[in-house]
């Protein structure tokens, strides 16, 4: 295996997220299996398995969703294994869901308000600054740069609940890159959209991210990660089996046996 | 201007509207549809925005009430000093249990609003009875300070009172509809677990809803209170905690006209019907599942749909006929 866990090649120095013997049991399935993954600061980086792997399962340890049974989470140099998701928010750990997760009974942009005014309140979100802030004066570039970019312009005064699920997976996107994250985890974030709207969410991705920030994409199928990730791990029944770039990973013969089923 | 008029517009309007309605109905009526709309509002701000069900709401009102009917039995006479009594007491309690009950998921919360609801039915009726005197209730009436400006017996005093309390609320609601904290609790509403991963705290967002809005209800409690001039733990009564769930329900939660056109309807059924018609339940009952059944979004939606819904109609008319 080429560029495994702790030791592996990392772009852009040390790693900024680091999992270290992440282990989580579900009675006596074991959906993680002492993994040791480690993110480069501004590395692009992609997850593959099969349903059922442990994918989800490494992004809600990774940002506190779950307590691990063993081993430990780090992040830029420190242990966060007993922080809240929402401590990890703070340090930067943005992530979308599986299910497209946004506000449906509000409009587009009133969404990413609320997404930008935490950013731009640095975390520092009273109570009585919330009740006396006018959503609607909460304003920003990066708010009609996102929805222009996604071609969300149109429909910015829209509710979510109207919208397509294309549309909604890349609000949902927006509304991550908006907190300016350290480190954006994407859970699954092709699933069920057009190859034009996956085209916008890559060329979103390479603009906002590429050298910027530390990316890890959940995703089953691996064609799309081609050309976007610098590096790929495989994981299997809650193993990482195989780590590498694109061509590496692909040909592995561990890859082509436990994920392809070929010999 | 026009802003402010488009803003207060509606307001001006429900004031002209009720004086014309009083040409023809009693006070009482209309001072009791202007209270029981401030209790809804209190619901509706509940479940229409931060999509929190409460069985209990009885228990906050009462409790405000009981703390102006104890301050004007025992200490004072001045109603307005009563009324401040009353919403500290009612807001300081809802602070308290908020912080305990904005933790539990969603069933669990109404079911312990109801049991908090049959707790508090207890204390007042029996475990208080030698300070709240049982169902006797404390009477103070006649205690109460009377102003040449205000004065709490002439029903159309009281009734313009109400009103001003009720646009107070009101404008504060609206005013919180258009901030970042009322888009945080609708999001709440919508999916907290992803309001978390924005970074907000959502238990001390919830938590303060639930402080407004049961802020809400002790304000109506309070002017029960005053307008009764009575107060007695028939208030709380658990039997009575669906009631403002059903109206709640058929006016509509969430928009700000919902509980006015929703209490309206209610107890207009309640005073006005039941004098010709003994079983107007069975009438609210049916019209509650009707609308139901019309999408969930009560008479308020209902009415605000129709005109679009009658131009539909009239244009695939025009387009067959033509």
């Amino acid at each position: 295996m080429m560029g495994t866990g702790v030791d592996g090649a990392m772009i852009g120095g040390e790693a900024i997220l680091g999992a270290r013997g992440l282990t989580k049991r579900f009675g006596a399935m074991c959906a993680a299996n002492s993994i040791d993954y480690h993110l480069g600061p501004k590395e692009m980086a992609g997850i593959i398995g099969p349903n059922g792997a442990g994918k989800t399962t490494v992004f809600n340890l990774l940002t506190g969703v779950y307590a691990p049974d063993q081993g430990s989470v780090f992040f830029d140099g420190r242990e966060i294994t007993r922080l809240s998701p929402q401590q990890r928010v703070k340090l930067g750990i943005r992530r979308t869901f599986q299910l497209a997760s946004t506000f449906d009974n509000l409009r587009v942009i009133d969404n990413l308000r609320l997404a930008y005014y935490h950013k731009q309140r640095q975390g520092r979100c009273s109570l009585g600054g919330m009740c006396s802030a006018d959503l609607g004066e909460v304003r920003d570039e990066s708010i009609d740069e996102c929805l222009e970019q996604l071609e969300l312009s149109k429909a910015a005064h829209l509710p979510v609940a109207s919208l397509p699920l294309g549309s909604k997976r890349k609000l949902e996107l927006a509304m991550a890159l908006i907190g300016a994250p350290r480190v954006l985890l994407l859970d699954e974030p092709f699933a069920g959209l057009s190859e034009m709207e996956i085209g916008q969410i890559v060329a979103m991705l390479r603009h906002r991210c590429t050298r910027r920030m530390a990316v890890l994409i959940i995703e089953h199928k691996i064609t799309w990660l081609k050309d976007l990730v610098d590096r790929i791990s495989v994981l299997v029944n809650g193993e990482i089996i195989a780590d590498g770039d694109y061509q590496t990973v692909l040909d592995s013969p561990v890859t082509r046996k436990s994920y392809w089923r070929v010999e | 201007m026009m802003r402010l008029l488009k803003t207060y517009g509606t307001i001006l309007l429900v004031f002209a509207g009720v004086g014309v309605l009083r040409l023809a109905l009693p006070g009482a009526f209309l001072i009791h549809v202007t209270i029981f709309s401030i209790y809804t509002m209190a619901f509706s701000f509940l479940m229409g925005r931060l999509g929190l069900v409460s069985f209990g709401q009885p228990a906050y009102m009462g409790i405000a009430a009981y703390g102006t009917g104890l301050y004007l039995h025992y200490f004072g006479t001045n109603p307005l000093l009563g009324m401040m009594v009353g919403i500290i007491a009612g807001v300081a309690f809802a602070g308290v249990i908020g912080g305990l009950f904005v933790r539990l998921s969603s069933s669990y919360f109404t079911l312990a609003n109801l049991a908090l609801c049959a707790i508090g039915f207890f204390v007042f009726q029996r475990a208080l009875v030698h300070i709240t005197r049982g169902d006797t209730g404390l009477w103070y009436l006649g205690r109460m300070e009377r102003w040449p400006l205000l004065n709490f017996r002439d029903p159309d005093h009281f009734l313009t009172f109400a009103l001003i309390v009720a646009a107070g609320i009101w404008i504060v609601v609206k005013g919180l509809d258009r901030s970042v904290f009322g888009a945080a609790c609708l999001a709440v509403k919508a999916n907290e677990r992803k309001l978390q991963f924005l970074g907000y705290n959502t238990y001390r967002i919830k938590w303060l809803g639930f402080v407004m809005a049961n802020s809400i209800a002790a304000v109506a409690g309070t002017l029960y209170a005053v307008y009764f001039g009575f107060v007695s733990p028939a208030i709380m009564d658990v039997l009575r905690a669906p009631e403002v769930v059903v109206v709640g329900l058929l006016g509509g939660v969430g928009s700000l006209y919902g509980p006015l056109i929703g209490t309206f309807v209610y107890i207009a059924m309640q005073d006005l019907v039941s004098a010709i018609f003994v079983y107007w339940e069975l009438v609210v009952g049916t019209m509650l599942v009707l609308v139901m059944m019309a999408g969930e979004r009560g008479i308020a939606s209902l009415l605000e749909s129709a005109p679009r819904l009658l131009r539909m109609r009239a244009r695939h008319d025009r387009s067959s006929a033509g």
